[in-house]
C-alpha cells in the first residue's frame, strides 16, 4: 500500500512529521461528506481536499522521503491502530462479507480483499458466495441467524445481491467500477477506480514538469470520476482536458486532436477504466504507438496496460482494501450508520511501472522506489 | 480402439466444449474487473507476490503457477521440458534428471546448470551438481520458475554455465489460507499435500508439507553391463537383465518462509529415500540398492531498498546440509561377478556416503545516483565443505581398478573401508567473490549493461568473468538485445578427489568455461501475440573429462581436454487467442560440435518442437493439450550406434478452475499415445548397449481441499 493512501480515508487527516516519516491520526464525525464544493452530494470531496493539500506539503518538504510501499504498510497501519480498535471495541454484531461465486483468476482478487478484511475484522466474519441463481431468501435468513448488522458487498453480484437484502442491514460495496445511482445515495460504494489524486501525484513525481494531462472519457461511465479528477488536477496545479467520446469514432478523433495539440515535455496522456474511449482492440495499440512515436507519456488506472506500454498504472493493493472495507463497516457497527455515502475512488493502491518505455522518455526512475512491479522483465 | 482414432475422440469432445464456451455470454464481472486488473493471463501478477530476481538483461522463460496448473505437470522435469531451449534427459544412474541446455550435455546430472531455489544454490560438492534430492520434485508450493538460457557467471558465479533455473517457493501472499491436497496414479505414486499462508500482525507466515511415494516405471532393459561381461567371462551368465529400472522413491518436501518488515526467514527440507539406483551405478541392474538424500536449509535476509539516499542494500545468510547415503549399499555388480580370476559370490558391492556442510554470505548495494547509471556492487563468501565421507564395500580395488577380493580385511562382507580405501577424503573449499555491474543508459531507447564478476577459489584458483548486454528498445512493440557472456563450471570435489585406480580425481583441474554471443529479439505483434527468437553461439574450453593415465599407468583420470562449439536457435510465441483460449509453442535447433573429433558432441536433440493449447471452459473447467517433439539425437564419435530415435508426446490434463466450491479437481494423462521414449546411454564401452527407456502412457487424479 502506498504512504498516501489509507489515512486519507479518514475525513480529518492530521500529519505527524517526524523526520522522514509521517503518521496520521484522526477522530472524525460520521458521514461528513457535504463539503461546499458545488459537487453532487455523490462525491467525496473534504477528504479529497485534505489529502491534496497534504500532497502539497509533501512535495514542499525536503526532509521526506519517498517511502516505499512495503514500509509505508506497517507506518500506517500504525497510525490506524488505535482508532480501529476502538471502533472494534464498540462493535456490536456481526459483519457479512457476500462476494461473487466466480473463477479463477478473478478469485484470487475476492480472495484477497477477504483476507484483508478478516485480518481486520477478527470474529466477526461471515462469507457467503454469490452466483446468478443464489437463493437470497435463504441468505436473509442466514444473515437474520448470524445476527449480520452490516454486509460488506463485493463485485456485481455482490452489489446485486445487496439490494434484496433486508432494509435495516448496512452495506459497504467494494470490488465494483461503478454502481447505479440508487446505490449511491444510501451507501458507501468504494471503486476500483484508483483516485485521480494519486495518479497526477505519481505522475508529478516522475515528470515535475507536466502542466497539463489530456484524457478521453465516456460520460455514461466516468463522469463522477472525472469531476474528481478536474478537482485533483486543479489542486495539483495541473491542468485537466477531458474530451466526451460516446463511440470508438468520437474516441479516436479525441485522441488525433489530443495528439495535435499536445507537447511531450509538459503534456501527459491518462487513460481511465473505460471500455468506450480507451478501447483495447483498436483505440489503445493506436494510443500507444502514437505516444512513443511523439514521446508522450501516458498512464492509466488499467494495470493491465503498463505491459502494453503505459508508463505507470495504479492498481488495487487488494488486502488493503480489504482492510479498508472492513473498517467502514466495522464503523458501522459502532455507529450504526455509513462513515461516508457515495462513491468513493480507490487509494489503497500498488503501482506498477513500465521502465522500458520511462528509459524512452527519458525519465530518471532510478531514485523511483515506490513501485510494487515492474515491466518488463529483463 | 487404436491410439489415433482414441486422440481423434479427446480432441472432438475438447473442441465441441470449446463451440460451449464460445456460445456463452460475456460476463459482467470479468469485464469490470478486467478493467481495473487487466485481462486473465496477467492477472496472477497483480494478485502474486514474486518479481523476476533478474538484474541483468537476458534470454529467460518464466513459468508460472498457473502455467504448471494448466499443463497438469507434477514434477519440475516436466515443466522444464515446456522450456524453449531445454531437454530433460535422464541417466543411467538413479535415472536422475539432466537438463540438456541448448546442446550441453554431459551425460550425468546437469552440473553445467545452476539450479537455484530462491536465488541460493542447490549445488552439492561431490558431484557438483544438484545432487540426488532434486528429484521428482513437487510443484504444489512452487509460484514461479526463471529459466535463464546462456552464461550468468557475471552475477551468479560457478556453474551458470548454459543455463540458470531460479525456483521461487510461495510466499503468503501466494498461497492464502490452507489448502491440502492428494494425488494418485499410475506406478502406484501417491502425494499428499498441505500449504498455508497467513498474515499475523506485520508477520508473514508460508508453510508447506507435501509427502509422497512411487515405486517408479518399470521399463524392460534388455541388457546391461553385466550382459557384457557375461559374455567374456565364458561362465553361466549372472546378468539381471533382462530385468526393469529401478525408480521408484519416497519424498518429503516442506518449508517454512517468515517474513517481517525488511527480514525474511526461509527453511526448507527434501528428503528422498529408497531411490531406485535406475539401472545401476555400474550400469549393471540393482534391485536391491537404494539411495537416502537429504537437504536441510535456510536463509535469513534483510534488504532496504531505501538504505540512504540513492542507496539500496541488502545482505543474505544462508546454509544448507547436504548427505547422500546409501543404507543398504548399492550392489554395483551381480551375485556371481567375476573379475579376472575372482569370482565374487555376494557380487561387488559398495556404499559411498558423503556429508556437506554450506555457508554463504553475500551482500550488495545498488547506486541510482549518477545520472543515467544504475551501478550495482556486491561481495561474499562461501564455505563449501564435504566434512565426511563413508566407504562401504566388499573389495578392494587393484592398481588396474579392478575389484579384489581382499577376504583378510573384509571377510567377503561389505565392511567399512574408509581408512583402507575411501571413494573421497573430505575437503573445504572456500571462495570469496566481487563483482560489479552497471546499467547504463546512454542514449534514448539504447542501454548497455556491463558487469563482471572475479572469484576466488581456495582449490583451483582465481577467475573472473564478464558479461555485456546492449539494448536497443527498437519500436514500441519490438525490442532488440545482444548479448555476450562467459561463465565458469567449477570442477566438482569428485573430479578433484575423487579416489578411484579407473577414474581419478585431478586436484591440478581448471574450470571449464564458455562464451556465449546471443541476438534475441521480442516483438509483441499484438495486444495478444508475443514472440520472441534468439540466435546464440557459443564456444567451450578446458572441458573437462577421462585421459587415460600415460604408461605404464593405468586407468584415466580428469583433465581439462575437450573443445566444443555451438550454434542455434530458440523461437517461441504466445497468442491469446480468444478470452477462453490460448496458445503457445516453441521450437528449439542446436547444432553442436566436438572440437576434437569434428563431429557432433552428441546425444541432445537438435530439433525440438513443443505446443500447447489451453482451453478455459465457462463451466468450471480448464484443459490442455501439449505435444512434445524431439528429434534428431545423434551419437558423438565412437559410438556407431545409430541415431537416438526421435519421439512425440502427447499430454491432456483438465481440472476445475478453482472457486469457492472448496474443492478443485484434476486428472491427466501424459504419453496419451504410449510412444516409446528413450533418452541415450552413453559410449564409449555402450555398457548398457540399448537406450535408457522412459515412461509409457501414465495417468493421475488429483483432488484438492482449500479451506
Amino acid at each position: 500500500m502506498n504512504i498516501f493512501s489509507n489515512p486519507l480515508r479518514i475525513n480529518s487527516p492530521v500529519s505527524l512529521l517526524a523526520g522522514v516519516v509521517l503518521l496520521l491520526s484522526v477522530a472524525l464525525p460520521a458521514g461528513a461528506n457535504s463539503f461546499e464544493t458545488g459537487l453532487p452530494p455523490d462525491y467525496n470531496v473534504l477528504s479529497q481536499e485534505n489529502y491534496i493539500n497534504l500532497i502539497n506539503e509533501l512535495i514542499d518538504d525536503r526532509d521526506i522521503a519517498v517511502i516505499p510501499i512495503h514500509i509505508a504498510d506497517s507506518v500506517v497501519a500504525t497510525a490506524t491502530k488505535n482508532l480501529n480498535h476502538k471502533i472494534a471495541e464498540a462493535a456490536v454484531g456481526t459483519i457479512a462479507v457476500i462476494y461473487p461465486d466466480i473463477g479463477e483468476p478473478y478469485r484470487s482478487v475476492f480472495a484477497q480483499i477477504i483476507d484483508g478484511i478478516e485480518s481486520k475484522a477478527k470474529g466477526k466474519i461471515a462469507n457467503y458466495a454469490i452466483g446468478p441463481n443464489s437463493d437470497i431468501t435463504e441468505i436473509n435468513n442466514a444473515l437474520r441467524r448470524q445476527d449480520a448488522k452490516v454486509v460488506i458487498a463485493l463485485g456485481q453480484q455482490g452489489m446485486k445481491a445487496s439490494s434484496m437484502l433486508d432494509s435495516n442491514i448496512g452495506v459497504v460495496v467494494g470490488g465494483v467500477l461503478t454502481a447505479p445511482a440508487n446505490k449511491l445515495h444510501d451507501h458507501q460504494v468504494n471503486s476500483l477506480s484508483p483516485d485521480p489524486a494519486l495518479l497526477f501525484s505519481h505522475l508529478k513525481g516522475m515528470m515535475p514538469k507536466v502542466r497539463r494531462v489530456f484524457t478521453v472519457y465516456d460520460p455514461r461511465q466516468n463522469t463522477w470520476l472525472i469531476n474528481l479528477a478536474k478537482e485533483a488536477a486543479r489542486a495539483q496545479g495541473l491542468e485537466l482536458i477531458a474530451h466526451e467520446a460516446l463511440d470508438l469514432r468520437s474516441a479516436m478523433q479525441a485522441y488525433q486532436t489530443i495528439f495535435a495539440l499536445s507537447d511531450s515535455s509538459q503534456d501527459a496522456l491518462w487513460l481511465p477504466q473505460d471500455s468506450t474511449a480507451v478501447e483495447e482492440g483498436t483505440a489503445l495499440p493506436m494510443v500507444l504507438q502514437e505516444s512513443w512515436r511523439r514521446n508522450l507519456a501516458v498512464f492509466s488506472s488499467n494495470f493491465g496496460h503498463v505491459r502494453r506500454g503505459v508508463l505507470f498504472s495504479l492498481y488495487p493493493n487488494n488486502v488493503e482494501l480489504g482492510r479498508y472495507l472492513a473498517g467502514s463497516a466495522l464503523f458501522f457497527l459502532a455507529e450504526g450508520e455509513n462513515e461516508q455515502t457515495g462513491m468513493l475512488p480507490l487509494r489503497e493502491v500498488l503501482m506498477a511501472i513500465n521502465l522500458r518505455t520511462a528509459k524512452h522518455l527519458g525519465i530518471n526512475t532510478s531514485r523511483q522506489q515506490n513501485f510494487a512491479l515492474a515491466f518488463p522483465e529483463k | 480402439m487404436n491410439r489415433l482414432s482414441a486422440f481423434i475422440v479427446v480432441v472432438s469432445q475438447v473442441l465441441a466444449s470449446i463451440a460451449v464456451t464460445y456460445a456463452a455470454p460475456m460476463l459482467e464481472e470479468d469485464e469490470e474487473l478486467a478493467l481495473a486488473y487487466g485481462d486473465k493471463s496477467f492477472i496472477s501478477i497483480a494478485t502474486g507476490s514474486q518479481q523476476s530476481l533478474r538484474r541483468a538483461p537476458s534470454v529467460a522463460t518464466v513459468v508460472t503457477a498457473e502455467d504448471i496448473k494448466a499443463i497438469g505437470a507434477t514434477n519440475l522435469d516436466e515443466v522444464l521440458e515446456t522450456v524453449p531451449g531445454i531437454h530433460v534427459s535422464r541417466t543411467s544412474i538413479r535415472y536422475m534428471p539432466s537438463y540438456v541446455i541448448r546442446g550441453i550435455f554431459s551425460g550425468v546430472s546437469s552440473p553445467q546448470v545452476l539450479l537455484l531455489q530462491n536465488g541460493i544454490p542447490t549445488t552439492t560438492m561431490y558431484s557438483g551438481d544438484k545432487g540426488n534430492a532434486w528429484l521428482n520434485v513437487p510443484l504444489e508450493n512452487i509460484a514461479r520458475i526463471e529459466i535463464i538460457r546462456g552464461p550468468g557467471s557475471a552475477l551468479f558465479g560457478a556453474d551458470a554455465y548454459a543455463g540458470v533455473i531460479n525456483i521461487m517457493t510461495k510466499s503468503a501472499i501466494d498461497t492464502p489460507g490452507t489448502e491440502f491436497g492428494i494425488r494418485a496414479g499410475s506406478f502406484n505414486t501417491q502425494n499428499a499435500w498441505v500449504q498455508h499462508g497467513g498474515q499475523w500482525g506485520d508477520v508473514e507466515m508460508a508453510a508447506y508439507l507435501n509427502v509422497g511415494t512411487t515405486d517408479g516405471y518399470k521399463e524392460i532393459v534388455q541388457a546391461d553391463a553385466q550382459t557384457l561381461k557375461d559374455k567374456s567371462s565364458g561362465v553361466a551368465p549372472v546378468s539381471l537383465a533382462p530385468g526393469s529400472v529401478n525408480t521408484g522413491n519416497e519424498s518429503i518436501d516442506a518449508s517454512l518462509n517468515i517474513s517481517y518488515d525488511k527480514w525474511r526467514l526461509r527453511s526448507t527440507y527434501k528428503l528422498r529415500d529408497r531411490v531406485g539406483s535406475g539401472i545401476g551405478i555400474s550400469s549393471a541392474l540393482d534391485p536391491t540398492g537404494y539411495t537416502r538424500a537429504e537437504v536441510v536449509g535456510g536463509d535469513i535476509s534483510w534488504n532496504d531498498p531505501l538504505f540512504a539516499r540513492d542507496w539500496s542494500v541488502g545482505t543474505i545468510i544462508s546454509m544448507q546440509h547436504y548427505s547422500s547415503l546409501q543404507p543398504n549399499n548399492l550392489q554395483l555388480y551381480p551375485a556371481g561377478s567375476k573379475f579376472g580370476s575372482n569370482v565374487f559370490p555376494n557380487g561387488i558391492i559398495g556404499g559411498p556416503n558423503s556429508w556437506d556442510q554450506q555457508i554463504r554470505l553475500s551482500g550488495n548495494a545498488t547506486y541510482s545516483g549518477f545520472e543515467r547509471h544504475s551501478l550495482r556492487l556486491g561481495m561474499g563468501y562461501d564455505n563449501l565443505d564435504l566434512y565426511k565421507s563413508k566407504t562401504i564395500k566388499n573389495n578392494l580395488l587393484n592398481a588396474n581398478g579392478a575389484p579384489t577380493p581382499d577376504l583378510a580385511f573384509n571377510n567377503g562382507i561389505a565392511v567399512d573401508y574408509t581408512g583402507r580405501q575411501p571413494f573421497i577424503t573430505p575437503h573445504l573449499r572456500k571462495v570469496s567473490y566481487l563483482y560489479a555491474q552497471d546499467e547504463w543508459s546512454f542514449a534514448r531507447d539504447w542501454t548497455l549493461t556491463a558487469g563482471v564478476r572475479h572469484d576466488r577459489y581456495s582449490d583451483f584458483g582465481n577467475t573472473t568473468n564478464p558479461r555485456l548486454a546492449l539494448v536497443w528498445d527498437t519500436t514500441l512493440n519490438f525490442t532488440s538485445k545482444l548479448l555476450y557472456g562467459q561463465a565458469f563450471r567449477a570442477p566438482s570435489f569428485n573430479e578433484q578427489y575423487g579416489i578411484n585406480p579407473v577414474v581419478n580425481g585431478n586436484p591440478n583441474l581448471k574450470p571449464e568455461s564458455i562464451q556465449t554471443v546471443e541476438a534475441a529479439f521480442s516483438w509483441q505483434a499484438r495486444g495478444d501475440t508475443l514472440v520472441n527468437l534468439s540466435i546464440f553461439h557459443y564456444q567451450m574450453q578446458d572441458m573437462i573429462g577421462l585421459l587415460p593415465n600415460p604408461a605404464p599407468a593405468l586407468g584415466k583420470t580428469y583433465n581439462n581436454i575437450g573443445k566444443q562449439y555451438g550454434n542455434g536457435l530458440e523461437l517461441d510465441a504466445a497468442w491469446d487467442a480468444g478470452r477462453n483460449i490460448k496458445l503457445t509453442g516453441n521450437y528449439s535447433y542446436q547444432e553442436s560440435i566436438d572440437e576434437t573429433t569434428k563431429q557432433d558432441a552428441g546425444y541432445a536433440p537438435h530439433h525440438h518442437l513443443y505446443l500447447r493449447g489451453d482451453w478455459r471452459f465457462v463451466s468450471g473447467w480448464l484443459s490442455s493439450a501439449q505435444f512434445n517433439r524431439i528429434a534428431d539425437r545423434r551419437r558423438a564419435a565412437g559410438d556407431n550406434r545409430p541415431r537416438v530415435p526421435d519421439y512425440t508426446t502427447v499430454d491432456l490434463s483438465m481440472g476445475t478452475i478453482p472457486d469457492n466450491n472448496h474443492w478443485d479437481f484434476t486428472v491427466s494423462v501424459r504419453n496419451l499415445l504410449d510412444a516409446t521414449v528413450l533418452e541415450p546411454s552413453l559410449a564409449p564401452g555402450t555398457a548398457i548397449p540399448n537406450d535408457l527407456p522412459m515412461a509409457p502412457r501414465a495417468v493421475w487424479l488429483q483432488a484438492v481441499y482449500k479451506l
